[in-house]
């Protein structure tokens, strides 16, 4: 797989819709025909930039205890919120409806206090001018929320407003590079091309030391083979031409491999994100990303293609954040989101953090020694002895995973407490948390202020 | 002779339903030279098929890739018919104008729309993708459409959809107007001001049909 994603480079190469990239590109050593957008990548230079690619990212945290470093130190991940989703779950009556700004402040506070959640993401905003929607949404998250944010542009003019807004929050243009507070996504359009909005994206974030997600989206049997180890290949490749896009244009600029695998559904055509043969694929562009190339990796940890917080969802999320969780992805996207990536709901993303909890507990490599052997105890054992009441147990006995949402009553209790179910405890503990954390601004009155202002230039600038 | 005619328009048919391009268009070559009318042809086998194709997939029974394969052998069978229809002055049941909107570079959906539109008997003017509202426009002037179907796949183009939708209504186009689409839905094209949404390329099909007032829609 890794010798044919170079060579998929080398022989088909990308088409990249950005004349001086595209020059850049050449003069690095990249084969491209007069007049034409398609680069052919050398092995040679995929090699050398993928050698380059630093190993070891932190996103920072407006709060620095909120820095995340990738991989993480006990070698399990990061969660962060889904994105780009439109629509809305309302916590009490389960209803769908369009995705706001008044939300985005919801999974701000929400999101910061989730133990698993890293990072933040911001949604698609309704009720604002269209085209500024990301402006709008990111200029909230950075105002809400302590922990590092992920910018999504929806456009080319929209990349500096948004940079600028992560300037501003964290200090000024030198403040950021030496803190990122943000990261960005830069996405291939696949198959095998680049539009002019991402490229610019890459390099407008490598001026500032942004780290970007370069993520490949394939859909199994629409923009990609429907072989999943061919889409895969597809992935894999138009990731290692952002890897080269990044050595190239901006040396240095932290890369975190990010494969979302999408599998078109044969019977309906509709996009899947959690059909056994997306997880399979995420699974495996995982392994070779962080295995095959040694780089950082970031892939759909949560989710699921049902509209509602039910039990296929449950059971796909499970799934989902164990396989690439086992497979060694460093994030793990998605939390709270619905209906492939389209729908957010805060009931689910408390449910995901349990969930992310339980998976990383799992991941972590248990130690084995006299201590967990507990050896002393096991040669002092009385015949019909137990354990209960051992200075062994009483000092382990807080270590194993408590879970918050999750139940373990007896049918007595079940039936007293009205058969409440998974989503009822995590309804009960997100209304907790928004009762004791209101959503307030993390940044000052002028900054808000300043904030303010780019969004309305944005505003009068592109939405017109 | 006409069980003959009957045997040889479900052969027109059976190929079609087996994804053979080359024999459907081989076949229609056949029977027009017989005489048979193109009209006939057209209905009673080539749209019949994709009738057939279509309640098929309804049903779950045939997959997409299988539905667009009987799609390009139902077109490979109205390419032979298409020359002798024009000179019979006969007529599609309707014409549709179909892109997907402004900054959106998705089309295999379009693309899988369009084929089932022509396979359900209608003229199909396919402006691509990345179709700005004014050039919308232009086609719904030039073409006069009995409906024009808009195409997104990103959340974020959705709401060229709703420009789209208001600058032909500005104009005074009377025509009908769907939407399609993965992040689309009815209560979007309602919202939109559009005339219906369909979830399928099947579903496409019978609500173009509808609009016009075709048979079996």
């Amino acid at each position: 797989m890794r010798a044919r994603a170079v060579a998929l480079l080398d022989r088909h190469g990308v088409a990249v819709n950005h004349p001086q990239a595209v020059e850049r590109l050449r003069a690095a050593g990249c084969r491209v025909d007069a007049g034409d957008k398609r680069v052919r990548i050398p092995a040679e230079l995929t090699t050398e930039a993928v050698a380059a690619a630093p190993r070891s990212i932190t996103l920072c945290g407006k709060d620095p205890r909120h820095d995340l470093r990738l991989p993480r130190a006990d070698g399990t991940f990061w969660m962060r919120t889904g994105t780009g989703a439109h629509g809305f779950i309302e916590p009490h009556t389960s209803a769908y409806r369009k995705l706001v700004l008044d939300d985005v402040r919801t999974i701000a506070t929400l999101a910061d206090t989730l133990s698993e959640v890293g990072f933040i993401a911001h949604p698609f905003v309704n009720g604002v001018p269209e085209v500024t929607a990301d402006v709008h949404g990111l200029g909230t998250l950075l105002a809400y929320s302590t922990k590092h944010n992920w910018i999504q542009p929806y456009g080319t003019e929209n990349i500096a407003y948004l940079l600028r807004l992560a300037a501003l929050t964290a200090g000024g243009e030198a403040a950021l590079r030496a803190r990122p507070i943000v990261s960005c996504i830069v996405c291939s359009f696949t198959p095998l091309e680049f539009k002019t909005m991402d490229v610019e994206a890459l390099i407008q974030c490598a001026r500032l030391g942004v780290p970007i997600h370069a993520c490949s989206l394939p859909t199994a049997g629409g923009t990609a083979p429907v072989t999943m180890p061919g889409t895969v290949l597809m992935a894999v490749a138009e990731i290692l031409a952002m890897v080269v896009l990044a050595h190239v244009l901006g040396p240095g600029t932290p890369v975190i491999a990010t494969p979302l695998i999408f599998c078109l559904d044969m019977r309906s055509g509709r996009s899947l994100q959690s059909s056994v043969e997306a997880l399979a694929g995420a699974s495996m562009a995982v392994q070779v990303m962080k295995r095959g190339f040694g780089l950082p990796t970031h892939t759909y940890g949560a989710g699921s293609d049902t509209p509602d917080i039910d039990g296929q969802s449950q059971a796909e999320r499970a799934l989902i954040a164990f396989l690439v969780g086992l497979a060694g992805a460093d994030v793990l996207g998605g939390v709270g989101q619905l209906e492939c990536a389209t729908v957010f709901s805060p009931v689910q993303a408390v449910i995901d953090n349990e969930l992310g909890a339980m998976a990383r507990n799992y991941l972590r490599t248990a130690a084995i020694d006299d201590e967990s052997l507990a050896w002393d105890d096991l040669l002092k054992l009385d015949p019909g002895g137990n354990f209960l009441a051992t200075e062994h147990t009483l000092r382990h006995c807080r270590t194993g995973f408590a879970p918050a949402a999750f139940t373990r009553q007896a049918r007595d209790a079940y039936e007293a407490a009205g058969r409440r179910d998974l989503a009822a405890q995590a309804r009960d503990m997100l209304d907790g948390i928004l009762r004791a954390h209101p959503a307030r601004p993390v940044v000052d009155a002028a900054t808000e202020a300043e904030m303010r202002r780019v969004i309305a230039g944005a505003d009068a600038k592109i939405a017109g | 002779m006409a069980e003959d005619l009957d045997t040889r328009l479900d052969a027109i048919y059976d190929a079609v339903l087996a994804y053979e391009a080359g024999r459907a268009a081989e076949l229609v070559r056949q029977e027009t030279a017989r005489g048979t009318g193109c009209q006939q042809i057209l209905t009673d086998a080539l749209i019949a098929a994709m009738d057939e194709v279509g309640d098929q997939f309804a049903e779950g029974r045939l997959f997409v890739p299988e539905m667009l394969m009987a799609a390009k052998a139902m077109k490979a069978g109205l390419e032979v018919l298409r020359p002798l229809l024009s000179a019979t002055d006969a007529k599609p049941i309707g014409t549709i104008v179909i892109g997907t909107v402004h900054k959106d570079l998705h089309d295999i959906g379009k693309n899988l729309v369009g084929m089932m539109m022509e396979g359900g008997g209608l003229k199909v003017i396919d402006l691509g993708v990345d179709v700005p509202p004014d050039r919308f426009l232009a086609a719904a002037q030039e073409h006069r459409p009995d409906v024009i179907g808009l195409s997104a796949l990103l959340t974020t183009t959705m709401p060229n959809m709703r420009k789209t939708v208001d600058m032909l209504r500005g104009v005074g186009y009377n025509g009908r107007i769907m939407v399609g689409g993965a992040p689309v839905n009815a209560a979007f094209a309602e919202a939109i001001g559009a005339d219906g949404f369909a979830p399928d390329a099947p579903g496409a099909v019978k609500l173009a049909r509808k609009f016009i007032g075709a048979a079996d829609a």
